[in-house]
């Protein structure tokens, strides 16, 4: 589902290489773990799999596309097939619970009928129906999450990435938001979650990637948080 | 195309930036009223030649008993005299026709336009000189035939109307530049006012544009509000540039001009609404390019 060949990327105003010739596969259905510290190169392997950059060398396969030769106007295709969940939420605030969601299918041009039929089931999936007409701010940081979680995966994609989902919230929240992407896991969506949380990589023991100075450190599937903190 | 998502953020996006717009708006207003008057100055200089090059002709003036000069040395223009200078001219190939005028026609013509002043009175036929009236094939190329006849014995004054209207051509020429210079002027504030409202908009709005970007948006669908935005403001100033336009026919060349100079016929309304269409269609284009340019740098894939 995503293939990292020997890919490396340099941004210009850095000395050091933010990957450096990483190689790895990830199936598809499969859940998986992103971890290491700050600047490790999380970020950078989640935007290039969005293709939000390009890697400075290697080849990146994803969704069975060869984002080397994917041209500009194809990306937002790929882009549809890739949910993405972000520790700050990035909801719209003027508009409702029911209107974030759908904002993702207007966008893309689906028709009222499949939003009308869509966004409600998704919002049953997230645990949020009877919630619609609220704003994000009367919402707690967890139900934002699940409306971020919700239109995310309303187009059903094949893969979700998720940026620290959890940082912004308490431990036991946070356990909502991990029951919730690991049902979404299991409809069969691959799912790659960067993040610090070194109690959730321990309790859910699913395959744990580190990456450490934009290296591959550790692969283990069924791992733990690790040993560096 | 979910037109009416298009719609509301453009009515957003344009309250949102209100001062913003009305500069943006009154800035095409300008550039299009320029261009504007720039173009009917130009048909006006076209009109202008037109309505005189047919009418232009060149007048040999020949010697009568008073001439002096150069070419009256002998007094009186003599019959051979002027046979050379008709055959001269008639067989000179820029020369379409020639007229003759005597001593007695030219009397009649004087006393028609000095009908009511007493000089009629003491001006006889003998004192005006005979002349040929030359139509030229092209009014352009006059210099040859003044050259050709100037020099000939009997011929006291050679005339060239087109001398006379070259400073009105001069000056429609000058008005012309400068209503262009000024276009060009207002066309580069245009667009560096365009690229900083739309740069203001996508900066206003890069949370919903990132999460377009972000579910898989297509360019075209992200960027379609902001043009219209700038489409729509420069259709608003194309308008507010018309009207202007209208009134300063209407003030300037139909109250003015038109009434109290009367030698040619003045530009007029219906040489705006011809204009009109393609003012707009040049001052919405111009505004969808000049936004659709800056969104490349700054709504990036």
């Amino acid at each position: 589902m995503i293939l990292f060949d020997n890919v490396s990327k340099l941004y210009p105003t850095q000395n050091q290489a933010a990957l450096d010739s990483l190689s790895l596969e990830i199936e598809k259905g499969e859940f998986v773990f992103l971890v290491g510290p700050s600047g490790s190169g999380k970020s950078t392997f989640l935007r290039l799999t969005l293709r939000e950059e390009k890697p400075t060398a290697g080849r990146i396969r994803v969704a069975g596309k060869d984002l080397h030769r994917l041209s500009n106007w194809k990306v937002p295709h790929l882009r549809r097939r890739i949910g993405t969940v972000f520790q700050d939420f990035r909801l719209l605030p003027n508009k409702t619970v029911f209107e974030n969601i759908a904002f993702a299918l207007q966008v893309i041009g689906k028709p009222r009928r499949q939003i009308n039929r869509d966004v409600p089931a998704v919002l049953e999936l997230v645990g949020l129906d009877g919630k619609e007409d609220r704003l994000p701010d009367q919402l707690s940081g967890g139900e934002q999450q699940r409306v971020a979680v919700a239109r995310a995966f309303v187009n059903r994609p094949l893969i979700l990435l998720a940026d620290e989902p959890t940082g912004n919230l308490d431990p036991g929240t946070s356990v909502g938001i991990m029951k919730l992407l690991d049902r979404i896991n299991r409809t069969g969506t691959t799912v790659v979650m960067a993040t610090h949380d070194q109690s959730i990589v321990d309790q859910m023991r699913k395959r744990v990637i580190e990456l450490e100075h934009g290296k591959l450190v550790r692969d283990q599937s069924r791992g733990v948080y690790g040993y560096t903190r | 195309m979910r037109f009416q998502y298009v719609l509301s953020e453009i009515t957003t996006g344009l309250r949102r930036n209100l001062t913003m717009t009305i500069a943006l708006v009154i800035v095409v207003a300008i550039s299009i009223a320029m261009l504007g008057a720039g173009l009917l100055i130009r048909s006006q200089a076209d009109t202008t030649k037109g309505y005189w090059y047919d009418r232009i002709e060149i007048s040999v003036f020949m010697c009568n008993e008073y001439s002096t000069g150069a070419g009256c040395a002998d007094g009186a223009v003599t019959d051979a005299q002027r046979d050379v200078i008709r055959q001269t001219l008639e067989s000179h190939p820029e020369v379409d026709e020639v007229f003759y005028e005597n001593q007695e026609q030219a009397f009649e013509r004087f006393s028609e336009q000095f009908d009511d002043s007493d000089i009629g009175g003491i001006i006889t036929p003998d004192q005006l000189p005979e002349s040929f009236r030359v139509a030229l094939q092209d009014p352009e190329e006059y210099d040859g035939v003044v050259s050709a006849v100037s020099g000939l014995p009997g011929v006291q004054e050679v005339t060239d109307q087109r001398q006379l209207l070259e400073p009105l051509f001069r000056t429609l020429d000058g008005f012309q530049l400068v209503a262009f210079a000024i276009t060009v002027i207002q066309i580069v504030a245009a667009v560096l006012l365009i690229g900083n409202t739309i740069r203001l908009a996508a900066f206003n709005r890069r949370r919903e544009t990132g999460i377009m970007r972000l579910v898989g948006a297509s360019n075209f669908y992200i960027q379609l509000p902001f043009i219209l935005e700038a489409a729509i403001a420069g259709l608003l100033g194309s308008v507010l540039g018309v009207i202007a336009l209208f009134a300063g026919v209407e003030l300037i060349v139909g109250r003015f001009i038109a009434p109290n100079l009367q030698f040619t016929s003045w530009v007029d309304s219906a040489d705006v609404w011809a204009a009109t269409p393609w003012l707009l269609v040049a001052g919405v284009l111009f505004s969808m390019l000049a936004s659709f340019i800056t969104l490349r740098r700054y709504l990036r894939v």
